[in-house]
């Protein structure tokens, strides 16, 4: 008797416990997307900072309508990529400080819609053309004066003749850092110089000049400089300039 | 055998016992019946709806949300009011918290509340009873101002939903327009004024608690209209963040009416204030926050030991007044935000003067400089050296042991983060110090008995401490965690005037000219600014938008209010961006025998970035799970 309730919850036990073997035998993710937002005027890769900046946004239709979207965020340099994603049909766009893609008018009525609908598998390129807001190139390098600070001179344009989208510029600043990770989220507010309000709105077409606060910048190393502006538009993301770095020496 | 025939008969009789009463309801748990049908049971309900209530008080932080007892991230940290150790930046609410769901299981409470009490009407008087779906609607339309300011417009519910009578697929309600829920707060809040009594119990809305609130929600949805950028439409057409800026006049006209309606009922404590006597205005001013019978306080919530309790007194007294939780000194004042105020030497640009000619000034003791500060600075603020509990609170940064003559220069550049030299400083790195012998042959603490200790920073980190809300003789034996019981006063009678000031300067801004707006504007900060014991106002052309927003962060300080200012105003991403806060660091200069100030950036260089983003907040991913129809907010 005792041996037939053992034998009977022995095989129980073994019985459950060859059940709890589950191998998830799905393929890992390994597709890769890449690409580049680039600047539709110039030809450039559209400059933005990591976390407020360019981002690109999937909807995976392979399943749902009405997919979670998925966001990329891109490299400052406007470049994006993910390597460990699964193979699926996507609807992809790009969001930043550029014409938005995807336009819905007041009435909730899509009436402009640049997204591209992809097959994503193995390496897929995906890249975008945009308007940015604004277009802020260099005039020759930034310099370093006898005085130890560092003048730079740029100009700010418009990047869109659309009126929707010529808004006031709110702010205008030459970002100083000491790594070239610079921007409006890292930055030494001791040196960078900002014009915002009306004094920002009048760099449009100008050549503008601005030099660092603070007196002389502490010798024997590098600076990295980049020149941003924004309007008041959305959330009111920068549009830049590439990173150019100063040796101090 | 007979045995067991008897045991199964016994056994037999045991159930047949049983088939009595089947249809009964089960006694362990509480029915609609046993609630609603009495006046103490109506009672019960009403204090769990209040209990829920999302009001940021003594129980709040961003980063644990609101009824959360640990409170060492306090919300003036985010806001650059303070600095604390433990809050070194801006930050939206934390994701992570349940602020949505809490709030949604409040407002099925009030929606409940308000479907089935009419069965149970024949047992009250109608008095009672429209006073109790007045209060239902004001806790709804409260709810809903909490939901909105958060996230713009959020799903409309406004009866009960059940499932499974109504399916899932109709239970995933979308969002609506934030205009709409304005409008809707608004409506609930004007129903609720119809039909609450003139007064109520404390911690119980009456009808002027309803129109103080409305000023509060309809001042929002103005400056909403107003200064908002973000716009984000949904398919059908909805606004779900932002109001057309058209809207503007109509809710700031709404927010201004609302306010007048308190009008000659409720007034500022004015109880120990004397026109003349400075001290006076002080004390006055630290007895408002704990006089029950004040006629400023409109809303408050109530605590009591041991089973409504909280830490703010733990949490936040100055170091050397710590109690036995090792706690102490969390919300520090910024010198940014004493330099709001009046009454110390002054530079041109308005910040605080410590140096003349290059030189620093000096004094005989620390409170010297604050000689003539304002009563409202002083009883907000503890400046160093003032008096708590009896005893002078010491914040000194360390001993300058250097040659003096010809005065001593600045210890460091203008707008330097980087810490003080050692040459010529004595500091302590915590508060086990070691005495410092002085010229004259005695000894000192290099630092302060409450800092500033540059070890383990459990002290004053900005050379200020926080007075407002501390009860001024509790006993450092019952300075604990859970321990404090004093009232919080959610919303008193100031505000209402300032948000009717607020209202009336945009109205003017906005050329409204029914009314001389101005002339009210200037008449109410005025009034404010007559208690505070700060200087008046000297006429209308002195009134601006600025200023009143200055006079609110004066007198709302640390009260939550500014973390919700600073994002209706749509100014946080301005004045917050790699902000490094201000800090008063006095010295002992052992030679001179005597203090000197050194005014300086937040030498632990915490910098504050307050990410556009964030004016609307992230929906928590959980909610879009459950609810695949909820739309994100732009950029997350």
């Amino acid at each position: 008797m005792k041996k037939l309730f053992y034998s009977i919850a022995l095989s129980a036990l073994v019985a459950a416990g060859s059940s709890c073997k589950k191998t998830d035998n799905y393929a890992a993710p390994d597709v890769t997307l890449k690409g580049t937002v680039t600047d539709a005027g110039t030809g450039k890769s559209l400059q933005t900072e990591q976390g407020s900046g360019t981002r690109i946004k999937l909807l995976e239709i392979s399943w749902s309508a009405n997919p979670t979207p998925f966001y990329i965020s891109s490299y400052q340099d406007g470049t994006y990529q993910n390597t460990k994603l699964f193979a699926g049909k996507n609807v992809i766009s790009a969001e930043g400080a550029f014409v938005p893609l995807v336009q819905v008018d007041a009435s909730g009525k899509t009436i402009v819609d640049k997204s591209q609908t992809v097959d994503v598998k193995d390496v897929t390129t995906v890249n975008f053309s945009v308007e940015p807001f604004l277009r802020i190139e260099w005039i020759g390098d930034p310099v370093l004066n006898a005085d130890g600070t560092i003048t730079t001179k740029f100009k700010v344009t418009r990047g869109t003749a659309n009126p929707d989208f010529q808004q006031n510029v709110s702010d205008v600043a030459v970002f100083i850092n000491s790594n070239n990770y610079v921007g409006n989220n890292n930055y030494d507010n001791r040196y960078t110089p900002k014009l915002s309000g009306d004094a920002a709105n009048a760099t449009i077409g100008a050549t503008t000049t601005l030099t660092t606060l603070g007196g002389a910048l502490p010798g024997k190393r590098s600076y990295f400089i980049r020149v941003g502006a924004k309007m008041q538009y959305g959330l009111n993301y920068y549009n830049y300039t590439d990173v150019k770095e100063v040796k101090i020496p | 055998m007979k045995k067991y025939a008897y045991t199964i008969l016994a056994f037999l009789l045991c159930w047949s016992t049983a088939c009595k009463k089947l249809d009964t309801l089960p006694p362990s748990i509480i029915s609609d019946q046993d609630v609603f049908s009495s006046s103490a049971g109506v009672t019960a309900y009403m204090a769990r709806m209040y209990a829920e209530l999302p009001i940021e008080d003594f129980r709040y932080s961003p980063e644990r949300g609101l009824n959360m007892f640990w409170i060492i991230s306090p919300t003036s940290a985010t806001t650059g009011e303070a600095l604390s150790r433990d809050q070194n930046g801006s930050m939206q609410e934390n994701t992570g918290l349940s602020t949505w769901s809490d709030c949604y299981r409040t407002i099925r409470d009030a929606n409940y509340f308000s479907e089935n009490i009419a069965k149970y009407a024949g047992n009250f008087t109608p008095d009672q009873v429209n006073q109790w779906l007045g209060e239902a609607r004001f806790i709804r339309a409260a709810t809903y101002f909490a939901l909105v300011k958060r996230y713009g417009g959020v799903p409309l519910v406004d009866k009960v939903l059940s499932y499974p009578a109504q399916s899932v697929e109709e239970l995933k309600i979308p969002r609506t327009s934030e205009e709409k829920i304005y409008d809707f707060i608004g409506t609930d809040l004007d129903y609720a004024y119809a039909n609450l009594p003139e007064k109520s119990q404390a911690g119980r809305a009456n009808k002027y608690v309803a129109a103080g609130f409305k000023s509060r929600a309809m001042l929002f949805a103005g400056s909403v209209a107003k200064y908002n950028q973000i716009s984000l439409v949904d398919g059908s057409g909805n606004r779900l963040c932002g109001i057309p800026a058209t809207k503007a006049v109509a809710y700031f006209k709404a927010a201004y009416d609302a306010a007048a309606l308190l009008e000659g009922k409720y007034d500022l404590y004015k109880k120990a204030w004397s026109a003349t006597d400075k001290e006076a205005q002080y004390q006055n001013y630290v007895n408002l926050f704990f006089d029950a019978t004040s006629g400023e306080n409109i809303f408050v919530r109530q605590y009591h030991y041991p089973e409504s309790v909280h830490g703010y007194d733990a949490y936040n007294v100055p170091r050397q007044l710590m109690g036995a939780n090792g706690y102490s000194s969390e919300v520090n004042p910024t010198l940014n935000y004493v330099e709001l105020f009046d009454g110390f030497p002054k530079n041109a640009d308005g910040t605080i003067k410590t140096t003349t000619g290059g030189k620093y000034d000096l004094y005989t003791n620390t409170m010297d400089l604050f000689a003539n500060a304002e009563p409202r600075l002083r009883a907000t603020v503890v400046l160093p050296g003032d008096l708590m509990k009896g005893v002078s609170i010491e914040i000194r940064r360390g001993i300058y042991t250097g040659p003096t003559a010809g005065g001593i220069s600045p210890l460091l550049p203008a707008g330097s983060t980087a810490h003080y030299p050692t040459a010529n400083i004595v500091e302590s790195a915590n508060a086990a110090q070691t005495p410092y012998t002085l010229p004259n042959g005695k000894t000192m603490n290099p630092a302060g008995l409450s800092g500033y200790f540059t070890g383990d920073g459990t002290n004053s980190v900005s050379g200020f401490s926080i007075r407002k809300y501390i009860v001024p003789d509790k006993p450092t034996s019952l300075v604990l965690e859970n321990r404090s019981d004093q009232t919080w006063i959610e919303l008193r009678y100031a505000e209402v005037l300032l948000n009717r000031a607020e209202a009336a300067a945009e109205l003017n801004a906005l050329g409204q000219g029914d009314k001389n707006y101005l002339q009210d504007a200037f008449t109410q900060v005025n009034a404010i600014r007559e208690r505070a014991g700060a200087t008046l106002l000297t006429g209308t052309a002195d009134v601006s938008i600025d200023v009143v927003r200055k006079e609110r962060k004066k007198e709302l300080g640390f009260e939550n209010k500014q973390y919700w200012d600073m994002r209706r105003w749509r100014v946080a991403d301005k004045e917050q961006n790699s902000t490094v806060y201000r800090t008063l660091m006095p010295f002992f200069s052992a030679n001179d025998n005597k203090y000197f100030f050194d005014a300086r950036l937040d030498e632990r260089n915490s910098r504050y970035t307050f990410d556009p983003r964030w004016y609307y907040e992230q929906i928590s991913q959980n909610e879009i799970q459950k609810s695949q129809n909820l739309i994100q907010n732009p950029g997350y």
